[in-house]
């Protein structure tokens, strides 16, 4: 059983914090440069968010199974929420399975410095939204 | 202080001898399957290596299949769409490649296709996207530059979507790397210098990056022993086995590093200088090097240190400044001699590359993603500013 009980709640916070980043032009300027279309695909529970970044401005579209995506990511709902706090090392993640990730990775490595400022921005975020019982790490 | 994290994994069987390239039926046996396909392009072919090795398993009474024998220089989709096509046809159980990087790469990704079938871009790109062994995959390298034969990545163009694209997973080691010196003595000396370098440059990058671990830096240190102390003579005298068979070891050592820790920003800087204006890669990096390695300087200035002395710089009572900036200094000395041999161009300007492309290939390095494991954060006016030292 994974920390989020259920996909309705896990895609609320986790949605709501990608729409957040999508509001903050500092973060959100550097992922539109990029014009990748990103799926993640998470398990326990199941969500599938996908975030575009081929347009003027950041689309969050929650269950967006259609859309051909450049880059895939699979990974568990625990170790998203690990990573939204700067927890993971995404090549450790990776090469240990717990995020699989299909398409371009350098690409993905590359948008890693611009989503740093982001891990601060999630604690506070769950805090300020009613979520405080998910700010464990 | 250790990194938080590493793994090390190497399932590939290494072996190593003067003539067993067509002599390996006794590590073949483990494999337990009689039928193999081989992948290797038409100069190995033309240079009769592959004749050498298809007569050694035939005559050990192993069933070549088939071959396939285009790939070309930069490996790409449709070629290994084809080459798997041709493999499975052929009733193979497994693939023996024959060549250099190009061709390992596109036995690796056909592997994938023979053995799991679909798409290879749509289904297979990326990091660990397989999830159980696929079909032995013998590999003999005639250059000793790449690596590939234990690496856990390849690399092949995507013409429809015009990218490089990387597939990196455990299940893409080679089950067993041949490694016979006797395969690569047709390389001529410029080839024999820059693959060599571009070892170097494996290895130098692997102790140096972000990921690095003890494991990879006894790879990395291995390597650059050997190449120091062979890679002018390989290069002087291709016929002398044993400095041939020193650079194949190092070449292989440097692999297993790489494969685990990476490589930085002399790779980014070469890979743009390679797709912008065609510098072969084992160039690009032999220049790029010692201008890569100051570009770090302030990062990693104590390992650079302690590769002076196995450069074999004397460094007794320097401050680790001074010594580290003797590795720079062994591999500007080590650049100069094979220029002087004529093996090897020392500036940009030498190889075809512009000055007003300067620029761009700096903002290429910067987005290339070498430059994630680069110990100094990749900044295009800094990598310029090398760039130009280096034209």
């Amino acid at each position: 059983m994974g920390l989020f009980e259920s996909s309705e709640k896990f895609e609320e916070v986790l949605g709501g914090f990608f729409r957040l980043v999508a509001d903050t032009p500092s973060v959100a300027d550097k992922l539109l440069a990029s014009k990748l279309i990103i799926r993640f695909t998470y398990k326990d529970p199941d969500v599938v968010l996908l975030i575009d970044c081929s347009g003027d401005k950041l689309d969050i579209r929650p269950g967006d199974t259609e859309t051909k995506a450049d880059v895939e990511m699979s990974m568990s709902a625990d170790i998203a929420h690990k990573f939204w706090f700067g927890k993971v090392n995404l090549m450790a993640a990776l090469t240990r399975r717990q995020m699989v990730a299909k398409g371009p990775i350098p690409k993905i490595l590359k948008l890693l410095p611009a989503i740093k400022p982001t891990y601060a921005m999630y604690p506070k975020y769950l805090d300020e939204n009613g979520y405080g019982q998910y700010n464990i790490y | 202080m250790l990194p938080e994290f590493f793994e090390f994994y190497n399932s590939t069987r290494v072996v190593y001898g003067s003539g067993i390239a067509s002599d390996f039926k006794a590590e073949l046996d483990f494999l337990g399957i009689g039928k193999y396909f081989i992948v290797s392009d038409r100069i190995i072919s033309d240079l009769g290596l592959t004749k050498k090795v298809v007569d050694g398993l035939t005559s050990a009474g192993i069933e070549v299949t088939g071959e396939f024998l285009d790939v070309p220089q930069d490996s790409e989709v449709n070629t290994v769409n084809a080459c798997a096509d041709q493999a499975k046809t052929s009733g193979a159980e497994g693939l023996v490649a024959i060549g250099g990087g190009s061709v390992i790469d596109t036995a690796k990704a056909a592997n994938i296709l023979i053995s799991e079938g679909g798409d290879l871009v749509e289904d297979y790109s990326g990091a660990h996207t397989l999830t159980r062994p696929l079909k032995p995959l013998v590999v003999i390298p005639t250059t000793a530059g790449t690596g590939s034969e234990v690496t856990q990545v390849a690399v092949v163009y995507d013409k429809d979507n015009k990218v490089k694209m990387p597939f990196t997973d455990k299940f893409l080691l080679p089950s067993l790397a041949v490694l016979d010196p006797e395969m690569t003595l047709s390389l001529p000396p410029k080839l024999t210098a820059s693959t060599a370098m571009d070892a170097l440059t494996h290895a130098v990058e692997a102790y140096v990056d972000l990921q690095w671990s003890p494991f990879s830096d006894t790879f990395a240190i291995g390597t650059v022993e050997l190449i120091f102390k062979n890679i002018v003579q390989a290069t002087k005298n291709g016929e002398d086995l044993e400095a041939r068979g020193s650079l194949l070891i190092a070449s292989n050592m440097a692999g297993i590093a790489f494969s685990h820790s990476m490589v930085g920003c002399v790779h980014g800087m070469a890979h743009a200088v390679g797709g912008i204006f065609r510098v072969p890669h084992g160039v690009a990096n032999a220049i790029l090097l010692p201008y890569g390695m100051e570009y770090n300087f302030e990062e990693v200035k104590d390992k650079l240190a302690k590769l002076a002395p196995i450069m074999g710089e004397e460094v007794s009572g320097l401050s680790a400044d001074d010594a580290a900036r003797k590795a720079i200094e062994a591999v500007r000395k080590l650049n100069g001699t094979l220029n002087e041999m004529g093996a090897l161009p020392l500036r940009l300007r030498e190889v075809g590359v512009s000055e007003d492309g300067l620029p761009e290939i700096a903002e290429a390095t910067v987005m290339d993603g070498t430059s994630f494991y680069n110990p100094r954060e990749v900044v295009a006016e800094e990598i310029l500013a090398h760039l130009k030292n280096a034209y």
